[in-house]
């Protein structure tokens, strides 16, 4: 999973089957890519909460089958920002497409799903979509302080 | 994740301990949905140990208000982390639930 360092821009990718439970060998990398590049809590928290978001829907919804598939999480840290690519083999689906809920209705008027992709767009700072070759191809990018050499 | 529930007279405090994720959230949505139908009427969630919250745990969060709130019941949060703070701030949740800094505040105030 460790990636041998190659400034100035260092990628390290994670390949994960289509399970919930391989979510939390997502979030290790993440946090050990973020302190190897010194990035701050809180934007690791915050892509952690991206990046299971993501990954939530494209397995939960993604597939048509019950075979595994592979999802492959990138990151890339460049200068100012961290990017985030998730590509996946199931249904074409832009998230960017999806209307966040209403939030300022009551209780009662509160509907229960579509918060997941608005907590997405809340926390990154620039997400772009594309489908290739039958990949769904999700970029996020966060910015993010310079990459402090080590 | 850890759940553990106590009691104080008649208020149910669920004190939610790690991440509550996509993996974990229907442990903690059973908990809570489990005590509803059990027939309590006022809930605490102690946050103070948690330390990460996605949409997922949310949820169940919204899900357990909505029952309680037609039945005339209470679910409310205490002790939350800044970090659950700003994810509760960007969901909206930060007006639907009343939140309170310390677990006792929230014993008293969801009677």
């Amino acid at each position: 999973m460790t990636s041998s360092a190659a400034p100035p821009a260092e990628t390290t990718a994670v390949t994960l089957k289509s399970r919930l439970s391989e979510i939390e060998r997502v979030a290790h990398a993440v946090e050990a890519f973020g302190s190897r590049h010194a990035l701050p809590a809180r934007l690791v928290f915050e892509v952690n909460l991206a990046l299971e978001e993501i990954l939530t829907n494209v397995i939960s919804y993604a597939y048509d089958d019950r075979v595994e598939h592979d999802i492959v999480v990138r990151l890339t840290m460049q200068p100012g920002e961290l990017v985030v690519q998730v590509e996946d083999d199931g249904r074409a689906f832009n998230p960017l497409d999806v209307a966040g809920p209403p939030l300022d209705v009551s209780l009662q008027d509160r509907q229960i799903g579509g918060l997941g992709l608005h907590l997405v767009r809340k926390v990154i700072d620039d997400l772009q979509y594309r489908r290739c070759d039958g990949k769904n191809i999700l970029v996020m990018i966060k910015r993010a302080p310079s990459p402090q050499p080590r | 994740m850890e759940i553990t529930e106590t009691r104080s007279n008649a208020v149910v405090i669920v004190t939610v301990t790690g991440r509550l994720d996509a993996t974990n959230a229907h442990a903690f949505e059973e908990k809570v949905l489990g005590l509803i139908e059990a027939g309590e009427t006022r809930l605490v969630v102690d946050c103070a140990q948690l330390d990460y919250i996605s949409s997922a745990g949310l949820r169940v969060l919204l899900v357990a208000a909505k029952r309680l709130n037609a039945t005339g019941g209470k679910i409310v949060v205490a002790a939350l982390k800044d970090q659950i703070q700003q994810i509760f701030d960007i969901a909206g949740f930060s007006s639907m639930f009343q939140v309170y800094a310390t677990r006792d505040d929230a014993v008293a105030g969801v009677r």
